[in-house]
Order: structure tokens, then C-alpha cells, then sequence
């Protein structure tokens, strides 16, 4: 007999032990269904006067706007109505340069560097001039066109009379305002702080967000657009704006940091571009990127996340609709007539916002925007609203 | 390798040739009987040689420390007096080199040159893979495996090449027939995974059953048992680490060409929570007959995601070696369940989560020449293999189309020069993928 009794009670120890480990696969299964929803803690104390000084309209030359005038918690932090440009200055009737961003989400960007490819990434702003939130957060006070303060030390000078300055001196010394500089630093760590641990800047509540979760499934409209905004043949929006998690399980931020050029048209209603001789160069126009001039007309790509809440789209506001903006992707080079201005002998005038020395910059090699006159758009009308259906999933604060 | 007992007459052919198939390249196992009787006294002086240079060693480690300080162990074989006079001069007894009493050195490489042959601006040549490897043996019962590779000869984060732990576990003979084996091993699937050394396979690539499918080299970490019986029936099984589906990358085209090599995870960092099961039998119980499979299942998702996905994997093989010939037949087939679910978020990218994938091969070779320790054996392979056999409904527009089976023929030859060195010539055909059409020439080596 080959086989020895032992044997089988091995085996029988053996196949009890496998059995009984491999049972051991599946518990735990609640914290997957709630990933990635920010847990609300209490703002720390620096956070907590970053919110007011957010909200304090006193700050500012014109007594009437703070930063969340703007940047309007109702709106996804960006302004809660369909002008181009924001007004400021001290008689809020100055337009402002650009349109203003939404901060949510800026907590995962980082400071502006070029990747192992030369890509430009990172950076705050339009043009990534500023290096983290803090330092974005402190232009606006001095910039004549926004919230117009003539210096550090006049914004200083109205902090000291803010109802919350007892706090802040609690916080930062007694002493701080007698230092302006010092009391400017922090009232920016105070903002930065703010917008990193508010939940409300990175809510993932979106109805997108609760499909990955896995706790409700998408329209057939909505799915359709999901296919078409992920299709690197049709809308190839992936391109720029991720919708996937990543391997580690994080959850899409629809930008990749990046910065592109679109060629979007120029903006009649920023008074600055009645002068034919103004052109916003965007990337090119900071110092120390004024020698690549391959970047000039690149501007950052906005996360999609709350796009929906837009009432303006682009850097300079050009487009007031999500279908105009998505159209404009798709026939901007088959239909260009649809977007540009004609010039005296009929030709149409294209990438009118940027010289032309600089049209070559404009991107015409990647999906949508490498058709030619005359093609097919990569979306069809029908197509572009199933893509819109799909952006509408991406608004935070969604409830069954 | 166990130590040998002393067998009944009937038993030694058997003992023999399972010996021979375990411890020898692919061209050893085509003998006829006289040449398994030589092979079987060859063997029997090489045991002889090892016990006497044993004794040797131990007769010495007994003797006191005396005004020699300790040498370090130098090389038994020269200085070893076989009892057995007449014993041909032995070659190691381990596979490898030894490098001390218990300590043997490991290594295979292969060098590959493809040329396709519409694109042949294409062309590459490759250090595809330089093995190092070391077994430690700390007594009869119980040893240490271990194996280091560098692909792509050089590996930085500006140069394609990798380095990777392929192995690193102990085994322990517990009796006779179980053994216990914990670590990070090579899984039993297949022909290819754990005898993938370039001496071992026909053609200069690994056929694409065995790297597509089944994504050799494949190794988890985990506890093994390993049954070997008389009868020439060898069990394996155990629980090991799994996939990890949250690495699947719908942008890429990684996951068409082989869905488990791009959520496989090597143990490296790799998450555990799910863990997976596996077993595989194969039975020798003829001379020159291999016949077995292999079952492997884990979950996938990791507790990363609310879904749950089960990876399996099974396959069937076969090999038959009467005389010059050497026939083997490999097939695999893979399921992922709950696609749906896992691939609603991944809808338009180009490559999705496929619900099954399967492959299937036949090859034949024949020794055709042979002189002294030279052999050519011309080889014709023919396989068939769909990395996206089917997907699940996502609804109508949404579903992906299933991918066309991929059927390639190979025909080449293995050129055997001494007992671990192989050159390797052949051309690819590619029945969907024609640009593919490649002709390869590969260099390889084990010991």
C-alpha cells in the first residue's frame, strides 16, 4: 500500500486550514463604500480666521468685496453671476483682467514646474505664477482691478479694525500688526489653511462621485456621455480633464494641472481688447517664462468638477453656456465662421486673441480639435448634449 | 532534490525517469531505456561522489580547530577520492554551482535579437532577461530558493530595464512525500512558469499562452504544500497573494495584451487583503508522459472599491517525449466576475476589463541531430490566444466588441550546445497582427 494512513489526516488538516484562511477574504467591505468622502473636522484656529478673512468685505478699497465675492461659496467658489471679467477696484467698476477660477479642489495642485516631458504643470492662477494657495491668495488685495488696497500695509490698516482682529492677535501675537509684512503672511497662511481643511472646497458629494462609490447608477444620457467624454476617438476630454481613479483609489479631479492652448476667441466684452495691439499671452507672459515663446496663448485647464455651476466658461468668459463651450471645441476648426470674426474679404479671422506669429501654438494635433475645414465634428450635436448630461453628474452637493 | 533511497528494480525506471524529468533540461528526457540505465548509473556515481566528499566534510568539521584557521569551504569536488574508482569525472551534483558545502549559485540569461519582418526599422536586440539566483541548503530537510532578475540589461529611471525579486522562499521536507514551502514563489500553471529557463522552452520568445494568459513568470507569496508520490502524482497547493483590479489601466494598451500581467502585483507592496487559493496536480507516472492542471481563484478588489471581483484562472497541460520527439499542448482560460460594475466607470477608454480570456497551443519537436554534446531540434508551435474574450453587457453602445483570437505559428529550431547553452533561431506569424511578423534569433544559458 503506497499510500500511508497519515496521510489522510494530513490532507484532511491541510484542506481545513486552506478552507478556513481563504474564508478570511472578504470582511471590511464598508469602508470601500464610503471612500474618499471627506471626514468635516472642526477648523483649526488658524483655518477658522482664514474663513472670516474669506468672507470680511471690509478688506478691500471698495469696502464691498472680499474674496468670497468672487470665489461665492454658492457657486462652487467662483462668481455667481455671467460677467467675462469680475468688477473691483475701489468704485467696482474696473473689469478685471481674467475670469475668476474656482479655488475648490486647489488643494491637490502643487507649485508650477515642467515635468520630464517639458509639459507645464502645476502653479495658481491662470498662468501658474503663484507657487501654492498662500501665495495666490495675497495678490488679490493689491491688485488695482480686484480688491484694490494700495499696499500691505493699508490691507493691515483695515484688519486692525475687522471685528475678528482680538482672534487673530490671539493667534499670531499680540504684536503682529505693528509688523504689516508678518500680519500679510499670515493672514495668507490664514486663507490658504482655510480652503485646505473646509471640506467645502473638496466636497466629492457630486452624483459622479456616488457612482464610483458604487451607490447609484448613472442615466443612460449620462452613461452615453461618460463614454463619449472618455473615447479618446470622439471627446477624448480625458486628454486633459481625468474622470477615472487613479490606482490608488484616489478619486478623478477632472485636471491634470496642465495647461493648453485653445485658441479661444477674443472677448468683445473686456474693454482692454478694443486696443487690436492687446493680446493676454497667458503662460509667455511671466518673466521668467518670456523666452518660451512656444507657450505664449497657454492657459491652465481648469478642473471640470462643478462646471455645471459655471456661468462663464474659458480664461477670458468668452463662452456663456456649456454647450457653446463644447461645441466650440468640436467645430472650431470645422465650422471656424460659427466662432471668429469675419475679416473685410470674407476669410474668417481665426485665433483672433493671439497674434500671429503665435497661431502655431494653438493645439490642433490632439482629439476634438484636430479636424479639419469641412470634416464631421468628433460630437454631434446630440453627442455634445449627452456630454453635458454627463458634466451635470460633477456638481458637489448631490442628494438622491 | 531528495536524497535517493535504495528502490526495487521496478521502481528505478520509474524513479528514473521522474528523477531525469525534474533535475534535467528539456533534451535529457528523450532517452530509450539504455540511455535511462546509463543516466541511472551516472547518477548513482555522482550520489556516490557526494556522500564520500560529505564525509570528508564532516570528518573534518570534527576535527579540533588546530594552527589552521578555519578555511573557508574550497571546492570538494578536486579534492574529494571517490571511492568508486571507475565513476565518470561527476558534474555537480546540484543544478548550479556550488559555492560552499550547502550554498549553490544559479543563473540563466537570455539574449534576444527580433527582427519584424515588415517593420524592420523595428528591429531590437535585447538582454532580455539575467537571472542570479542562490539556493542554501541548511540541511537535508530544509533550503532556501532564491532569484534575482534584471530585464533589459540596464535599469535606471531613464532606461527600460527592471530589477526584480522572481523568488525568495524556504522549503522544509517535512516527510518523504509532503514538503512546506512559504515565501514568494513561482505559481504551478502552465508548462512555462516554473521551468522557464531559456534552456527549457522551444522558440526564442515564450510562447504567447504562457505570457499572455498565463502571465509568466508568474509568483505570489505565500505557503505551498508540495506532495511528491510514488506514483508518480505530484499536488500542490496553497494561499497566496492576488491581483489588485484597482491597478487596471483603461487608458493603456497593457491590459489587451495580457489582462493579469497589468494587475499583477509581485509582491511588491502588494495589497493583501484579498488572498487566493490554488492548487494544480500533475502526474508522471509513465515515462515520458506529463499530464496535469492547475486551478487558481482569489478576489481582486482589494476592499479599494465597494464592488467585489473574483480572478480565476485554470489551465490543462500535457507533454509527451517518446523518443526524439517532444510534443506538448498548453490550455488556459481566465474569468473576471462583475466586470459590469467595474468597468461602468471606465466606459469610451480603450481598453476595458474583459469578463473572460483564453489561450490554447500545440507544438512539436523532434531532436533530428545529435553528436557528442551538440543537438539541433527543429520545433513547429501553433497557438491561439483572445486577451478579450468576451466583455459584459454594459448596455447597447457602451458593450465593448469582443477582440479577434490572435493565432501565431512559429517554426524554428533549438540549437544545444553542452547542457546549458542554447541558440535559438525562428520566424513569427501573426494571423491579426501581421506587422508583428517577426523573425527571431535568441542566445540562452542555464545552470
Amino acid at each position: 500500500m503506497l499510500f500511508r494512513k497519515s496521510w489522510w489526516k494530513w490532507g484532511a488538516g491541510i484542506a481545513a486550514a486552506i478552507a478556513l484562511l481563504a474564508g478570511c477574504g472578504g470582511g471590511g467591505g464598508d469602508s470601500a463604500a464610503s471612500a474618499n468622502v471627506p471626514v468635516a473636522v472642526p477648523l483649526s484656529a488658524q483655518a477658522a480666521l482664514g474663513e472670516k478673512i474669506f468672507n470680511d468685505v471690509s478688506l478691500s478699497a471698495s469696502g464691498r468685496q472680499a474674496c468670497a465675492s468672487c470665489h461665492s461659496p454658492d457657486s462652487a467658489h467662483s462668481p455667481a453671476n455671467a460677467l467675462a471679467v469680475q468688477l473691483g477696484g475701489a468704485l467696482l467698476d474696473q473689469q478685471g483682467r481674467r475670469q475668476a477660477p474656482s479655488v475648490n479642489y486647489l488643494s491637490f495642485n502643487t507649485a508650477f514646474f515642467f515635468d520630464a516631458d517639458d509639459t507645464p504643470t502645476g502653479g495658481f492662477f491662470w498662468d501658474g505664477r503663484a507657487a501654492s494657495l498662500s501665495e495666490q491668495a495675497g495678490e488679490p488685495f493689491v491688485n488695482p482691478f480686484e480688491m484694490a488696497n494700495t499696499s500691505v500695509a493699508d490691507v493691515i490698516d483695515k484688519l486692525s479694525r475687522a471685528s475678528y482682529v482680538a482672534e487673530f492677535k490671539t493667534v499670531f501675537g499680540a504684536d503682529i500688526l505693528s509688523r504689516p509684512d508678518d500680519a500679510m503672511a499670515r493672514v495668507k497662511l490664514a486663507l490658504a489653511q482655510y480652503q485646505k481643511e473646509d471640506t467645502e472646497f473638496r466636497g466629492f458629494s457630486s452624483k459622479y462621485d456616488e457612482f464610483l462609490r458604487g451607490n447609484l447608477t448613472l442615466t443612460d444620457q449620462e452613461m452615453r456621455g461618460l463614454a463619449l467624454f472618455n473615447n479618446p476617438t470622439k471627446g477624448n476630454c480625458i486628454g486633459c480633464h481625468p474622470s477615472g481613479k487613479s490606482a490608488d483609489g484616489a478619486f478623478p479631479l477632472f485636471t491634470d494641472f496642465t495647461y493648453d492652448n485653445l485658441g479661444v476667441p477674443r472677448n468683445p466684452a473686456i474693454a482692454r481688447n478694443d486696443d487690436p495691439s492687446y493680446y493676454d499671452l497667458g503662460l509667455c507672459e511671466r518673466a521668467e517664462l518670456a523666452s518660451r515663446t512656444d507657450l505664449c496663448g497657454a492657459f491652465k485647464v481648469p478642473s471640470l468638477r462643478n462646471v455645471a455651476k459655471r456661468h462663464v466658461f474659458f480664461h477670458n468668459g468668452r463662452f456663456t453656456s456649456l454647450k457653446d463651450a463644447i461645441t466650440f471645441y468640436v467645430q472650431r476648426d470645422t465650422n471656424p465662421e460659427k466662432w471668429y470674426p469675419l475679416n473685410a474679404d470674407g476669410s474668417v479671422r481665426k485665433f483672433d486673441d493671439l497674434p500671429v506669429q503665435y497661431h502655431a501654438n494653438v493645439n490642433t494635433v490632439e482629439v476634438p480639435y484636430n479636424r479639419l475645414l469641412g470634416d464631421a465634428p468628433a460630437l454631434s450635436d446630440a453627442e455634445v448634449d449627452d456630454v453635458i448630461a454627463f458634466l451635470q453628474t460633477l456638481s458637489d452637493g448631490y442628494s438622491h | 532534490m531528495r536524497l535517493i533511497r535504495h528502490r526495487s528494480p521496478p521502481m528505478k525506471a520509474l524513479l528514473a525517469a521522474s528523477l531525469a524529468l525534474a533535475t534535467s533540461g528539456v533534451f535529457a528526457q528523450t532517452a530509450t531505456e539504455a540511455e535511462l540505465a546509463r543516466r541511472l548509473d551516472q547518477l548513482a556515481a555522482e550520489l556516490a561522489n557526494v556522500k564520500a566528499q560529505l564525509t570528508q566534510l564532516q570528518q573534518k568539521q570534527a576535527q579540533p580547530a588546530a594552527a589552521a584557521p578555519a578555511a573557508p569551504s574550497s571546492t570538494p569536488v578536486a579534492a574529494a577520492t571517490p571511492p568508486v574508482a571507475a565513476a565518470p569525472p561527476a558534474p555537480p551534483a546540484y543544478s548550479g554551482s556550488l559555492l560552499g558545502p550547502g550554498t549553490v549559485l544559479t543563473s540563466y540569461g537570455e539574449l534576444n535579437y527580433n527582427r519584424p519582418t515588415r517593420a524592420n526599422q523595428n528591429a531590437t536586440a535585447d538582454v532580455r532577461r539575467f537571472v542570479l539566483g542562490y539556493q542554501h541548503r541548511f540541511d537535508e530537510k530544509t533550503k532556501v530558493v532564491t532569484e534575482l532578475e534584471i530585464e533589459h540589461a540596464v535599469s535606471s529611471a531613464d532606461d527600460p530595464g527592471e530589477v526584480e525579486v522572481e523568488q525568495a522562499y524556504v522549503e522544509r521536507q517535512v516527510t518523504p512525500v509532503w514538503a512546506l514551502r512559504a515565501g514568494l514563489f513561482l505559481m504551478p500553471v502552465g508548462l512555462l512558469n516554473e521551468n522557464h529557463e531559456p534552456t527549457a522552452f522551444y522558440g526564442v520568445e515564450r510562447n504567447f499562452v504562457e505570457t499572455a494568459i498565463i502571465p509568466s513568470t508568474w509568483r505570489e507569496g505565500g505557503v505551498q504544500v508540495i506532495g511528491n508520490f510514488d506514483n508518480g502524482l505530484m499536488v500542490q497547493g496553497g494561499i497566496t497573494t492576488g491581483f489588485d483590479l484597482n491597478k487596471w489601466d483603461a487608458t493603456s494598451t497593457e491590459g489587451r495584451e495580457s489582462p493579469l500581467a497589468s494587475i499583477h502585483q509581485e509582491l511588491a507592496l502588494a495589497r493583501a487583503h484579498d488572498l487566493a487559493v490554488f492548487g494544480a496536480l500533475n502526474w508522471r507516472g509513465v515515462p515520458g508522459l506529463l499530464l496535469g492542471g492547475s486551478l487558481f481563484t482569489g478576489q481582486a478588489t482589494q476592499a479599494q472599491t465597494s464592488e467585489k471581483s473574483r480572478v480565476t484562472l485554470w489551465d490543462l497541460h500535457a507533454r509527451w517525449t517518446p523518443g526524439r520527439w517532444d510534443f506538448s499542448t498548453v490550455y488556459s482560460r481566465g474569468t473576471i466576475s462583475n466586470t459590469a460594475a467595474l468597468n461602468a466607470a471606465l466606459v469610451g477608454n480603450p481598453t476595458l476589463i474583459p469578463a473572460s480570456f483564453d489561450g490554447f497551443y500545440v507544438q512539436g519537436a523532434y531532436k533530428l541531430w545529435s553528436h557528442e554534446d551538440y543537438a539541433l531540434s527543429p520545433f513547429v508551435r501553433w497557438e491561439q490566444f483572445n486577451t478579450a474574450k468576451s466583455f459584459a453587457d454594459l448596455g447597447p453602445g457602451l458593450t465593448p466588441d469582443a477582440a479577434r483570437a490572435e493565432r501565431v505559428v512559429t517554426v524554428g529550431a533549438n540549437f544545444q550546445v553542452s547542457q546549458g547553452i542554447v541558440l535559438k533561431a525562428d520566424y513569427q506569424r501573426f494571423r491579426e497582427n501581421a506587422d508583428l511578423n517577426r523573425f527571431n534569433l535568441g542566445l540562452g544559458w542555464s545552470f
